[in-house]
């Protein structure tokens, strides 16, 4: 049993700070327990400060309670079908009441979870059933349509000089030796979370009998990064298999997160070539369980993968390294992230090629290399974009200059050149607006203005009423509205107008 | 306007259609029937999987095939939501000016399972309004149930001479002026992927008026991915963390897919052993680890993470330093 289980407290004395909350607290269920009614309770305040613990003591005082958290899917639909009916409708035997508890209200997702808050209205405008939800964030948007209707109750954080007292009585019952400051300072760290505080005692502690300064190495600082650095640095460190499952047990990180930090580091902690070797062998098998986890859905598979990943890897050293290592964050998520623009470049390109190819992006992609070189080729250039509808910018990708008019379109320039003649106060107006620009979005502005200059003449046109032409220049005025870049033409446009 | 010669040229009707000889004579015989089964088509990339269905369904549905053809062929947008909405919205509706409707689903492969049951589902509700054609590249990862709803054709390579014949059909048709040992050279780099070789045979001509060997060589590097080597190099040399960060750079940054970059390493290791480079036995225990993870990645696990794995094996049979 988890020690945070273990030492829950049984009733409201047993209950750490919080003194003021507490009095309303029981002033709430009594007034419920006397037949008054009352207003949903909100508890709100960091993890750790006794929400679950208060919301389940409250739930013993009843005769039934339903809970709903954020593991549970919480749309309308599912609130209603699980709790709705609990809410409405008395029990036969009129005085059992049933207590109704959400958790991490302010947690309810946007897209799976559409509709939760319109539930949770409802379920409060009816009140005939005692309602507690708690949330961490008092300023979440999501949950100020609740709070006005409750009775919020703000939890504090629990004092360290508490928390340090409760360590202690924990240590006593476990027969644990233990130095004062080294509970003193796993308290500091928790920073008020009394419940992270007994989690980390409890890696330090169990099944040892004393815990020492050494051992605060093995847990810690509490934001999830860190804690999965400390993951990762009990598995490169350690050859303890029970102590690395203790701190596996610990991080709630998803599986290929940890996968990539662990893989990250490895070459920064194992020195010998076999070892390297041995435990990316580990890692090789670790993925190949998530990967079939993914494609069957059986997520039991996990369990495997966590073990090559942090046992697997543990045992590929011979022994363990005394040194410091400084261990980074994956290259893969920086690149990951500062890439981003080019891929979704990418897979906009590659998706309106795989359109006309009838191919999904994945071939299209693969087939992007044989682009590059016929795109060098400012004829099949031109021909290809448009036959695949590409933008500027996506032409990008393909080449780093800009595509020349094709030779064909002699009239064209004329058009510029009358265009431009006309249109020289406009173009002031434009250059003003894009001095600033770089020379790469000069030359696609040339481009840019070569089209708004056959808008020009479409829009002269247009009165007469040839019917294709118009619509041409609509969908022009369509696209570049998607176009950021496009300022310069709307402002031609306008001013043309 | 023609675009990319794949699709200009990408066959009509199924005699058109390069290789496969005997999957075309059955295909025909529904075509004569006007009705079919479901179908799987099942083969490696470029050998005419989604040219045949298109022809297939332009001659077995006539003049409105449009209408009575779906094809969903992105891979990523096709959830279990797909499969329930816009395929049951599209055989709800009874064919309009042809026997039936063909939904044609494209690397079936890459769906979820959930996806597929559901799938097995609609294929078994609408066999009075419509018939499946599915493709994939491994029928190992469709489920079964699907398979045996599927009459399934194996689609081969194509061969060597067969690619030639379309090459130079290609060649004539947009005047090229290309030496046969050039053709043949790219039959060589196509490993029987016929769209892979008229990219190549297009890029070529891109780039010169005159396609020798040498061209089609110069085309074939410059669409690989360059680092190829380095990579190899810097693990073999015991310099793992460099190996590893190009590596990551360019499957991450470039967007080189796994297959690709193991198909590469395979052969730049199989160039080292012929420079004698290598030894020949380190040679012949990189291929067992190069075919293991080759495996792996297409099992479907992280294709960098595999690709990494690989190349520790190739730190251990480095240079002795």
């Amino acid at each position: 049993m988890l020690w945070t289980e273990k030492y829950r407290p049984k009733n409201f004395d047993e209950v750490l700070g919080n003194i003021k909350a507490k009095k309303e607290i029981l002033e709430w269920t009594e007034e419920w327990k006397n037949g008054n009614p009352q207003k949903c309770l909100f508890l709100i305040g960091p993890p750790g400060t006794g929400k679950t613990t208060f919301a389940h003591l409250i739930a013993s005082e009843f005769s039934d309670s339903i809970e709903l958290n954020a593991s549970d899917k919480r749309s309308y639909d599912a609130i209603m079908s699980t709790v709705g009916e609990a809410s409405s409708s008395m029990t036969l035997f009129g005085s059992k009441l049933k207590l109704i508890i959400l958790d991490e209200v302010d947690g309810l997702h946007g897209n799976d979870d559409r509709g939760g808050s319109r539930a949770i209205n409802k379920i409060m405008k009816e009140g005939i059933q005692p309602v507690i939800m708690m949330a961490n964030d008092p300023y979440s948007k999501r949950i100020t349509s609740f709070k006005s209707k409750c009775k919020v109750i703000n939890m504090r954080k629990v004092h360290t000089n508490s928390i340090v007292s409760f360590l202690k009585k924990i240590c006593v019952k476990e027969g644990v030796e233990f130095e004062e400051h080294v509970l003193r300072t796993l308290a500091k760290r928790s920073s008020g979370d009394l419940r992270s505080a007994i989690t980390d005692l409890e890696i330090m502690a169990k099944g040892e009998d004393k815990i020492t300064a050494e051992d605060l190495e093995l847990v810690s600082q509490k934001d999830e990064r860190s804690n999965i650095f400390d993951a990762v640095r009990t598995i490169l460190k350690s050859k303890n298999p029970t102590r690395i499952k203790g701190a596996m047990r610990q991080i709630e990180a998803d599986p290929s997160l940890l996968l990539e930090m662990v893989t990250e580091n490895i070459p920064r902690e194992y020195e010998k070539k076999e070892e390297i070797e041995k435990a990316y062998e580990m890692i090789s098998e670790a993925d190949i369980y998530l990967g079939r986890a993914f494609s069957t859905r059986v997520y039991t598979y996990w369990k495997y993968a966590y073990d090559f990943m942090s046992v697997g890897v543990a045992l590929s050293k011979d022994e363990t390294y005394k040194k410091f290592a400084r261990y980074t964050n994956s290259s893969v998520y920086t690149m990951l992230s500062k890439s981003r623009s080019k891929r979704d470049l990418q897979s906009r390109v590659a998706e309106k090629i795989g359109e006309k190819l009838h191919t999904s992006k994945k071939v299209a992609i693969s087939q992007f290399p044989y682009f590059e070189v016929m795109f060098q080729n400012d004829d099949i250039a031109y021909n290809m974009m448009m036959y695949f509808g590409l933008e500027d910018d996506e032409v990008k990708l393909f080449r780093s200059r800009k595509i020349k008019a094709p030779k064909k379109s002699k009239s064209k320039k004329k058009e510029d050149v009358e265009a431009s003649k006309s249109k020289s106060s406009t173009k002031k107006v434009e250059s003003m607006e894009t001095k600033r620009d770089n020379k790469a979005s000069k030359t696609q502005k040339k481009i840019k203005k070569a089209d708004s200059n056959s808008d020009s003449k479409n829009n002269k046109k247009s009165p007469e009423g040839s019917k294709n032409i118009p619509s041409k220049s609509d969908k022009k005025a369509k696209k570049n509205e998607n176009n950021d870049e496009s300022k310069g033409k709307q402002v031609s446009l306008f001013s043309f107008k | 306007m023609n675009g990319p010669w794949v699709e200009k040229y990408r066959p009509s009707n199924l005699n058109e259609v390069v290789g496969q000889d005997h999957i075309i004579q059955r295909l025909k015989r529904y075509v004569e029937e006007h009705s079919m089964p479901n179908l799987m088509f099942t083969g490696p990339a470029g050998v005419g999987k989604t040219t045949t269905a298109i022809a297939l369904a332009k001659s077995i549905l006539g003049e409105y095939w449009r209408q009575n053809f779906l094809e969903l062929n992105a891979s990523d947008a096709r959830g279990i939501d797909t499969v329930r909405t816009n395929i049951k919205h599209f055989c709800r509706l009874k064919a309009v000016g042809a026997p039936f409707r063909i939904v044609f689903l494209d690397e079936v492969d890459n769906m979820t399972k959930d996806a597929q049951h559901a799938l097995r589902r609609e294929m078994e509700m609408y066999t009075k309004t419509a018939s499946f054609v599915l493709s994939c590249n491994y029928s190992s990862k469709i489920i079964d149930p699907i398979q045996s709803r599927c009459a399934i054709f194996r689609f081969a390579p194509v061969k060597g001479t067969q690619i030639i014949k379309r090459l130079e059909i290609i060649s004539e048709a947009e005047n090229l002026n290309i030496k046969r040992n050039a053709i043949e050279s790219i039959v060589y780099f196509a490993e029987g992927d016929l769209r892979k070789a008229i990219n190549i045979l297009q890029a070529s001509a891109s780039t010169t008026d005159e396609i020798t060997e040498d061209s089609i060589h110069e085309i074939v590097s410059k669409a690989k991915p360059q680092d190829v080597r380095k990579i190899v190099n810097k693990a073999l040399n015991g310099d793992f963390l460099s190996a590893r960060d190009l590596l990551r750079e360019v499957m991450v940054i470039q967007g080189t897919s796994g297959e690709d970059m193991i198909t590469q390493i395979y052969q730049e290791i199989s160039r080292m052993s012929m420079e004698n480079l290598i030894e020949e036995n380190t040679y012949v225990d990189l291929i067992q680890s190069i075919g293991e993870y080759d495996y792996r990645i297409r099992e479907g696990s992280n294709p960098r993470i595999q690709l990494e794995a690989l190349l520790t094996k190739f730190l251990l049979k480095g240079k002795a330093d």
